[in-house]
């Protein structure tokens, strides 16, 4: 066995799985075990309906065979169950894949939980932040689960790669209604990140739980709702952090994604108003600058290889305005006759790597909250939202804010009741006018894919002056 | 290897007062369709079990990874140690008594079972060739094919079995880069796609393309074809679970209230024969039913386990989940039927037939608030005749439409339907079938690009 994958359990089976496709002939394969465990927490209305544990190994294999590409995963380790895999396949009528010619590497790498993601007591943070809600007569629902564990990855294919992660992670969702009378309103708040339970406080989320709470009843009690004539006149929406952040994932990341562009995805997770012909295209005014960067330390999207051992770096998708990189996988980097930028991920070893995001931001600026909220003049400050859509080829979206604010006269002034940009993504990138300093990240896990597979990221920005310069109908 | 009796037999010898072992064995392929070829299959098999107990009225879920002693042992290890942090669900009433009888199943299609790549690769390309045959310019697809088998005890002396086939054609045909359709058929049985005939459907819709338009921002009533409609609906089920009516559906505090139009019922279907998804039991083990959810526009029923059935003075309704009941399968029903989509469309003044659609998202959970994005082809109403395919902008085949609803407000004004149900799906509802014909939605709110 690897020296590098001596810990791994499965490891032999995945030796045994490359030499013998590379017997069979086959022109390129790869395997990918897992060892992953974890726990879990549901603790609904104060009490724990549910917890859960779970330890798991599996492997993956990839071969490409008369270049096709065809994927095998399982949990039955037997080298009996591995060999008939392999043997019967025996390929298919259909697309010439190939796989983007990469350095072989050898890599094993960890990131710490200085707070143990096996000790800690992740339920007894729920109980409190529960107990931080309950408390206040007009939290009518709560729901909160959280989760914690372990995954130790081993990758190796027959062009000589060996790769080792281990990497803990933490995460929780709140869901929280509030209520007076007959009117209501909800918002679900995510935590996560790579590494341990320092990076998930029990004050940060206890802060948030209840900050989101009164605020939103803030808004439920003093908020106005603006007619269709008010509405018109606005031009100007101050966007924070976690507006900003998802735009970005949604109307950026995704069509960035070159499976898209190329029509692989087109029956699931759909297509791009990118396309071959148009690359290079401007999206946006020239403040905007968009990066993916699965390098960020701790972040929720974070590796530093591969679903398919290339090492991860930072991609610039656009750059002041214009289209510049596509996230990539090894074949879609083929067919553009280039290296891949290292964008294949899967969510577990029985899928297969898809081209994802990781943590998609858009570039700060300078500008101060004040500033920015100065410039708008008039206009709408929305904080954060509940409910958001984005047509297939991702270019007519709506964010409709949750707790959002009226700007008059350069201050912020009183809470505005299901504000909601819906826009042409063009025409949303073209109206950002003022970046703020503040780069804030939310976290979340993307959907994408046949069987659908969600895999971990973030999605941030800077607080963002957009204006249209039409106004809004 | 380790049955599911002496895994239940060891979590009982270690102390827990109940135990549930699954075991379940699935093979699954997954082909994908792009560009009009086969891209690529995934094959996924998977042996393995889920174990569930309680002590003292703590619970505990966990897998068995491997079906071996030493893995029983290690599961039973992380519930022992899990246990002493757990607090009582002082509502928790233990599982349902068994022995039961179950009602017998279709049996599995044996040559689901045994396909080979090649095989699937053919249903794929009858279909792409069906689709270019009727000249669609571009296809994109899956095929699935599925086939499990699956025995569950309970320490509460519940033994049930069954083995399941799946087989499912998603496709979506193109007319040049501007327009799409896309449908799904599936069935237990392999026989019973037609993949060439599919395909030559889809084609034949994105054809119909013929003549483009855009419309204003406004009230329209809306035509859902099965699978949109039903990508909607089947949420009616899983929100009348009692788990989530605890905290916050938007049927919370609703029960024997007015939901929804007099006309419909909605049944939660555990034991259809037909049905790709039903099964005989429960995870419990206990025998699943037909439930009455909605009728005489009424909420009738809320959706239980054993457990939570008593906790509420009633009886389960066979939908156990351990931690909490689950939805079976959907079936909607309207009585007041016409022949089909045409005749919808004839009783529209101004309306959208809707043939697609994802992105559903809710603001609020408890009062039903969502919108929702059309996809691939829509068709613009008027005066009962389809007059244009919707195309707000020239980007790609995007529609460029948004419809704003609310799902009590939606159930109450499904005027009627067309009677062309059909065991539909979608992959905004990734992993669910619903029995649905297409339904007409008077006056929802429609914003555009």
């Amino acid at each position: 066995m690897s020296v590098i994958a001596n810990s791994i359990s499965g490891a032999d089976e995945a030796e045994y799985a490359i030499k013998l496709a590379e017997k069979q002939g086959i022109e390129y394969a790869e395997a990918y075990v897992e060892n992953s465990y974890g726990s879990s927490y549901a603790l609904e209305q104060g009490v724990l309906n549910g917890s859960a544990a779970y330890a798991k190994t599996g492997l993956r294999i990839r071969l490409v065979k008369d270049s096709k590409l065809y994927t095998f995963s399982t949990n039955v380790l037997e080298k009996g169950n591995i060999r008939k895999a392999i043997e019967r396949f025996r390929g298919f009528r259909g697309v010439d894949t190939r796989f983007s010619p990469e350095e072989p590497l050898k890599a094993r790498y960890k990131v710490a939980d200085k707070i143990s993601v096996d000790d800690h007591d992740l339920l007894a943070d729920l109980v409190q932040v529960d107990k931080a809600l309950s408390g206040r007569k007009y939290v009518k629902f709560r729901s909160l689960y959280g989760g914690a564990g372990r995954s130790m990855t081993y990758f190796t294919n027959s062009q000589g790669s060996e790769i080792v992660a281990d990497l803990p992670a933490v995460s929780s969702v709140m869901s929280v209604i509030v209520g007076s009378g007959t009117e209501t309103r909800q918002r679900v708040i995510q935590f996560g990140a790579t590494g341990g339970f320092e990076l998930m406080k029990l004050e940060d989320m206890e802060r948030q739980a209840v900050a989101d709470a009164e605020n939103m009843m803030k808004v439920l009690e003093k908020g106005v709702t603006l007619g269709h004539e008010e509405l018109k006149k606005i031009k100007n929406v101050v966007m924070a952090p976690e507006i900003a952040g998802i735009a970005v994932h949604e109307s950026v990341g995704h069509p960035h994604e070159a499976d898209r562009v190329y029509g692989r995805e087109a029956a699931q997770a759909g297509t791009s108003y990118l396309n071959p012909g148009n690359l290079g295209m401007e999206i946006g005014s020239k403040e905007i600058t968009l990066i993916d960067d699965p390098t960020l330390k701790n972040s929720y999207g974070f590796y530093l290889y591969d679903d398919e051992g290339v090492k991860a770096k930072p991609k610039l998708l656009v750059d002041r305005g214009v289209q510049k990189g596509l996230l990539l996988n090894r074949e879609y980097a083929s067919v553009l006759g280039t290296a891949s930028n290292g964008s294949a991920r899967s969510d577990s070893y029985s899928n297969e790597p898809l081209i994802r995001m990781s943590n998609t931001y858009l570039k700060p600026g300078k500008a101060t909250f004040e500033e920015l909220i100065s410039e708008a003049k008039d206009g709408v400050y929305i904080k954060n939202f509940m409910e958001w859509n984005i047509d297939d080829t991702r270019s007519f979206e709506r964010y409709q804010g949750n707790e959002a604010y009226l700007i008059k006269n350069g201050s912020l002034d009183k809470p505005v009741k299901n504000f909601v940009i819906e826009s042409n993504t063009i025409d949303f990138w073209h109206a950002a006018k003022l970046m703020g300093k503040d780069l804030g990240f939310s976290i979340g896990n993307c959907g994408k894919g046949e069987p659908m597979q969600g895999v971990p990221v973030t999605m941030g920005g800077p607080t963002t002056l957009l204006s249209f310069g039409k106004g809004r109908s | 290897m380790i049955d599911a009796k002496a895994i239940v037999k060891m979590a009982v010898s270690d102390g827990f007062d109940e135990a549930v072992a699954h075991m379940y064995m699935a093979k699954r392929s997954y082909l994908k369709i792009a560009n009009a070829k086969v891209d690529s299959i995934v094959t996924k098999f998977e042996n393995a079990a889920s174990l569930f107990v309680s002590s003292k009225k703590r619970v505990f879920f966990t897998n068995i990874d491997k079906l071996e002693k030493n893995d029983v042992q290690k599961a039973l290890g992380r519930a022992k140690q899990a246990m002493p942090l757990l607090q009582a669900k002082e509502d928790y009433n233990g599982l349902a008594e068994g022995p039961f009888k179950y009602k017998k199943a279709n049996p599995p299609d044996k040559k689901v079972r045994d396909i080979s790549t090649e095989e699937i690769a053919d249903i794929a390309y009858a279909a792409i060739n069906g689709a270019l045959g009727k000249h669609a310019t571009n296809v994109a697809g899956t095929v699935l094919v599925g086939y499990s088998e699956d025995e569950l005890v309970t320490s509460n002396r519940a033994h049930a079995s069954g083995s399941n086939s799946e087989v499912r054609l998603s496709l979506r045909a193109f007319k040049g880069t501007n327009f799409s359709f896309q449908d799904a058929v599936a069935s237990s049985r392999l026989g019973e796609i037609d993949a060439e005939k599919t395909g030559g459907d889809a084609a034949d819709m994105a054809m119909s393309a013929d003549k483009t338009g855009r419309i204003e921002n406004g009230t329209y009533d809306i035509i859902y074809m099965p699978s949109p409609g039903g990508s909607l609906l089947y949420m009616t089920n899983s929100m009348a679970c009692i788990g989530n009516v605890e905290t916050g559906s938007w049927f919370t505090g609703k029960l024997n209230k007015e939901v929804a139009n007099k006309d419909i019922t909605i049944y939660d279907e555990g034991d259809m024969k037909d049905s790709i998804d039903a099964s005989p039991y429960d995870s419990e083990g206990y025998p699943t039913q037909r439930t009455t959810l909605v009728a005489n526009s009424i909420l009738a029923s809320y959706l239980h386990n054993y457990s939570t059935a008593k906790k509420y003075k009633t009886k389960s309704t066979g939908n156990a989940g351990l931690v909490e009941p689950n939805p079976n399968v959907m079936h909607f029903r309207h009585n007041k039927k016409v022949a089909s989509v045409d005749e919808l469309v004839r009783n529209v003044h101004k309306g959208i037939l809707v043939t697609n659609l994802w992105y559903t998202r809710f603001s609020n959970y408890l009062t039903g608030d969502f919108s929702t994005v059309p996809r691939d082809l829509a068709l613009y109403i008027e005066n009962g005749e389809i007059k244009f395919a919707i195309k707000q902008k020239n980007v790609g085949s995007i529609v460029g439409i948004r419809v704003s609803d609310n799902m009590i407000r939606m159930l109450k004004n499904i005027e009627c339907a067309a009677d062309d149900t059909k065991q539909a799906s979608s992959w905004e509802a990734e992993g669910e079938y619903f029995f649905m014909p297409s339904i007409l939605v008077r006056e929802a709110k429609v914003t555009v690009a």
